[in-house]
């Protein structure tokens, strides 16, 4: 049984150990040296510096701005893109009848297309005199510069992040929620359940694991944001919409390998700390 | 109770493999005293005067990358022998391109590099310095062919090139009754009065961010300061010239002459023909753009002029340079190629098709570039234009000036306190060297 | 995680419909309409705005205030696009690139899913945490070295180079995975009791019942594939092997002024085919998740 499964599985562990094993283990190698851009041509010929990079990294007031904006778009973000694609998926599974097609591909347009074009697109629209402060102005609103202003630059962005995959998870909520037993609803309201009580203690428990994985998958991709920011603000204004991957970007492009491979692994550490804090808080006791 | 056991060992055989890996790759590690790099590196043997022959290739971006195959076919024409394929690459991502084939050893023979790119690729002993006696340096404007040198070595040529010069509204300046400036101070009456004539702001700049270390550093050239010292050892940012030039580019948000605001690619223009700004740096492409976009009526209200300046008129030039690599296969054809392309008659043909500026100082002798009123007054500016030192940590120390820049402007630190920062930071980053 | 076996629930089944006989609340939601409409409307606008200005020209793109529909609508966006590009090539590469990364995981994927799912085996966790591990690394760490070792390998501008390091996602595999728990073991026990082996029952017990989740798959991955654009920007150093969103990059990103028009028209195109294949897929989609085993 056991070689029959290696067997099965030897797909992946040959790519994975071709592809994915060298340049893994290359790049953590790599964090504890001083490669620069000088060294492509000869990696090895670099110095170790042990855990140097990591001090420095912590050093750093720009990579520390980073991980609290970082910090700050995954704790908004992942639990209100949850609720939206939650909500929209209650809305067309059980709320309504018709045209549920169009909304389906309407809300998750926004996931297949490409960020360039897009972050773009919402550029004009976050303009001073853009849709959106047009939008406002009916209201007798003036909305400010959203993307030059420090404490507007980060929320719009969430926005931005938020309405690009608000999407996919309310496809997996929708597929999810077909799974809710019907006994278990139509006891409940045998029992004199109503709607609210039924969503709490029947939808919502059932659905747990899809929530976690949903919370997981969205939390590795929010951890590590970085086309938001960067093609809509380059990190500004200030450093305000500075995210770690950015960073580690920046780092990458001024040729300090090394240095860029110790924040990509301090990123690896978020993303693994957060995972095992969702498995806790929403994994059941089997998982 | 055997599995439990099982399985541990084999996780820690897994743990033991993968230690064991990175151990013998950091046992490998370590520098020894050559060690990769440029400095030192001896030029070539000299090219000689035959036909090129062979297969070459050629990395080049943008537009550049897309007119590049007519100009080669000249080339092609000429030797008969020698065939040359052209592959365009994004700008935006050239340089990630570039360093990832250079780890990857997949070079092609030839590239286009920004005039900033030179030090850091250099360093890598990539490229080959440029053979004794293909060009001559005097042939080029000097401060473009700073941006080849590195370590007293040049490698490649610069290719075509592009300086800032000062546009302005003529319409709102003939209103308002002022002259294009020459000094510092006759550049803030002028602006001023161009917002008295109309303009909502007076000149369009930056308030910081990427790049906007390219509008202040002139502000520092023109009063004689720098960015390095003599021998290149040292940043020099502390200095009284860099902090008047921090205090000088301040004035003018406080002053209400230019927007705090960072205009995207493209608002520029629009701002422009709509009066809204009344004047903006930039280089030779907007003269097209403007034409195009404000259609006939436009062209005579608008001119440029040389940068105004204190000592002198530096501005900043940019452009485009053209490395060969290390490992290229055919050496020859590829300098044969790089030589033709800094031939004047070349250049001119090349301004002819692409509208990139030639880097050659003769080629502006020609009609085409002296009797145009706006391409001449590029050709004066080149004669005085700077470039940054190049040097392969620089891309990280401009970032810093352009976070610095952004924090005098926003108030959120002083002229002094910024250009010490600078320094403090530039000296820990190094030269590099 | 924990495995539900499916209920064969239809996907248009609603809790409305479980309600006694006599309380019919369907209908009288036209607000939820609303307020889901209102939602559609904020969820299309740029987009909708996105394919308008790929009717623009770029100066109309940039007016200030910014407009909606354009005044002179031109196709010139479009005719410099088809017109300068060597569109075939480009959309014939990725379209080559997307089938076979789609195809690869479709098997991979679903090879090492099963294992994971219903084979007992040693080191099973070892390779689960693999899996999970590789889907937590930021790619952008990796990524010079893979291109030093694709380099070394000789695959730089090739097909293989852009579609083997892409043949198995560790996403994919999750995904397998947890559609594979929730099938159940009975149909596999009394398989393996009539003596058909492993391979036998992979491909002809199990797969066939993967219908919705490779569906799935194929969606996930082809819509990766498709847009991928670092990965064939450094692998394909010739022209002719260049994806669309490499080749779009070129002619829409200047050094000087950004082209939108260009880009515009340009990301239209290379849309289209995604949201093609998601319409004709998205029934199974949602039909295919809901026996992941995550209900």
């Amino acid at each position: 049984m056991t070689l029959t499964a290696w067997l099965f599985a030897l797909p992946f562990v040959v790519l994975f150990l071709v592809f994915m094993a060298g340049p893994i283990v290359g790049s953590l190698v790599m964090s504890f040296t001083d490669m620069t851009t000088r060294d492509l041509q000869t990696p090895f010929q670099v110095d170790i510096v042990g855990v140097d990079n990591y001090v420095r990294l912590f050093q750093d007031p720009r990579f520390l701005r980073s991980l609290l904006n970082t910090f700050t778009f995954v704790v908004v973000a992942v639990p209100l893109t949850m609720a939206l694609a939650l909500a929209v998926a209650l809305a067309l599974d059980k709320g309504i009848r018709r045209f549920r097609t169009v909304y389906r591909v309407g809300f998750y347009t926004p996931v297949v297309t490409s960020i360039v074009a897009i972050a773009i697109v919402w550029r004009f629209i976050l303009q001073p005199d853009g849709l959106l402060n047009g939008f406002l102005g009916l209201f007798g609103i003036q909305g400010p510069d959203w993307l030059q202003s420090t404490t507007w630059a980060l929320p719009s962005l969430i926005a931005m992040a938020v309405w690009r995959n608000i999407g996919t998870l309310m496809v997996i909520f929708l597929a999810a929620l077909q799974g809710v037993p019907r006994e278990h609803h139509e006891a409940a309201m045998v029992d004199g359940a109503n709607a609210w009580q039924r969503f709490w203690n029947i939808t919502i428990p059932a659905m747990r694991p899809a929530i976690l994985f949903s919370a997981v998958i969205t939390g590795i991709g929010f951890l590590q944001f970085f086309e938001e920011p960067f093609v809509m603000t380059r990190g500004g204004p200030l450093d305000s919409t500075l995210s770690a991957a950015m960073y580690t970007f920046q780092q990458f492009g001024f040729g300090n390998y090394a240095y860029a491979s110790a924040a990509s692994y301090v990123l690896f550490l978020a993303i693994v700390v957060l995972a095992l804090i969702q498995f806790r808080l929403l994994g059941r006791k089997e998982d | 109770m055997t599995r439990t056991a099982a399985r541990k060992t084999s996780r820690w055989t897994a743990i033991g493999a993968v230690t064991l890996v990175g151990a013998l790759a950091l046992a490998g590690c370590g520098r020894s005293d050559e060690g990769g790099g440029a400095g030192g590196d001896s030029a070539g043997e000299a090219i000689d005067d035959s036909p090129a022959t062979g297969e070459l290739t050629v990395w080049a971006m943008g537009n550049e990358g897309e007119v590049l195959d007519e100009l080669v076919g000249q080339f092609e024409e000429e030797n008969p022998d020698v065939s040359v394929e052209v592959t365009a690459v994004p700008w935006e991502s050239a340089h990630d391109r570039i360093a990832t084939a250079i780890a990857g050893g997949e070079t092609p023979d030839i590239t286009m590099l920004g005039t900033t790119w030179v030090g850091e690729f250099a360093a890598t002993g990539a490229f080959e310095p440029t053979p004794e006696g293909l060009v001559d340096e005097s042939a080029f404007f000097e401060g473009s062919w700073e941006t080849a040198v590195v370590d007293d070595v040049a490698y490649g040529v610069p290719w075509y090139v592009d300086t800032r010069v000062l546009y302005y509204r003529t319409d709102l300046a003939d209103q308002a009754g002022v002259e294009p400036p020459t000094t510092w101070d006759e550049y803030t009456e002028f602006t001023k009065a161009l917002q008295s004539a109309g303009a909502t702001w007076g000149v369009s700049l930056p308030p910081g961010g990427f790049d906007s270390w390219q509008y202040v550093t002139p502000l520092a050239w023109q009063q004689g300061g720098d960015i390095l010292n003599e021998d290149g050892t040292e940043f020099t940012f502390d200095t009284p010239e860099w902090e008047e030039a921090f205090t000088y580019y301040k004035s003018f948000f406080d002053e209400g002459i230019a927007e705090p605001r960072r205009l995207e690619g493209g608002e520029i223009e629009q701002a422009f023909i709509n009066g809204e700004v009344g004047a903006f740096y930039s280089g030779p492409f907007h003269v097209s753009l403007l034409l195009d976009q404000g259609g006939e009526e436009f062209a005579d209200k608008f001119a440029v002029t040389m940068v105004p300046g204190a000592d002198s008129r530096t501005s900043f030039t940019g452009g485009g340079n053209l490395a060969v690599f290390e490992d290229t296969d055919n050496r020859d054809a590829a300098w044969k190629l790089v030589r033709w392309l800094s031939q004047p008659e070349t250049q001119i043909s090349w301004y002819e098709i692409s509208t990139d500026l030639p880097s050659v100082q003769e080629a502006w002798d020609d009609p085409t570039f002296s009797e145009d009123p706006y391409l001449s007054v590029f050709g004066e500016q080149l004669q005085d234009s700077k470039a940054p030192p190049a040097i392969p940590t620089w891309a990280q120390v401009s970032a810093v000036i352009d976070q610095e820049l952004e924090k005098t402007t926003r108030g959120e630190t002083t002229p002094a306190d910024a250009i010490a920062t600078i320094q403090q930071q530039a000296q820990s980053i190094g030269t590099g060297k | 995680m924990t495995a539900i076996a499916p209920t064969p629930v239809e996907t248009t089944a609603t809790s409305d419909e479980i309600a006694p006989a006599g309380r019919r609340r369907t209908g009288s939601r036209w607000w939820l309409y609303v307020v889901l409409t209102l939602g559609l409307v904020a969820m299309l606008t740029p987009f909708v705005w996105m394919i308008l200005g790929s009717f623009k020209t770029d100066a109309e793109i940039r007016q200030h205030p910014t407009e909606f529909l354009p005044r002179e609508p031109t196709l010139d966006n479009f005719t410099t696009l088809f017109g300068r590009l060597d569109f075939t090539t480009f959309f014939a590469n990725s379209i080559v690139v997307a089938v076979f990364v789609t195809l690869g995981n479709i098997v991979f994927c679903s090879m090492v899913g099963y294992a994971l799912a219903k084979l007992q085996f040693r080191g099973k966790k070892l390779l689960f945490a693999l899996v999970l591990g590789t889907l937590m690394v930021p790619g952008v760490v990796t990524f010079v070295p893979l291109f030093v070792l694709t380099a070394n390998l000789g695959l730089v501008n090739s097909y293989p180079g852009l579609i083997l390091p892409f043949l198995i996602t560790p996403l994919g595999v999750f995904l397998m995975r947890q559609f594979m728990l929730g099938l159940p073991d009975e149909l596999i026990e009394a398989a393996r009791i009539d003596g058909a082996s492993e391979w036998r029952i992979f491909l002809r017990v199990i797969m066939p019942l993967c219908g919705p989740a490779i569906a799935t798959l194929t969606i996930l991955t082809f819509l990766a594939s498709w847009n991928n654009f670092l990965w064939p920007l450094v692998v394909a150093t010739t022209e002719d092997m260049y994806t669309l969103p490499v080749a779009l990059a070129l002619y829409s990103v200047g050094q000087n002024a950004a082209r939108y028009g260009l880009m515009m028209a340009g990301a239209v195109v290379v849309v289209v085919p995604v949201l093609i294949v998601f319409v004709v897929l998205q029934r199974y989609f949602v039909q295919g998740i809901a026996l992941t085993g995550i209900k």
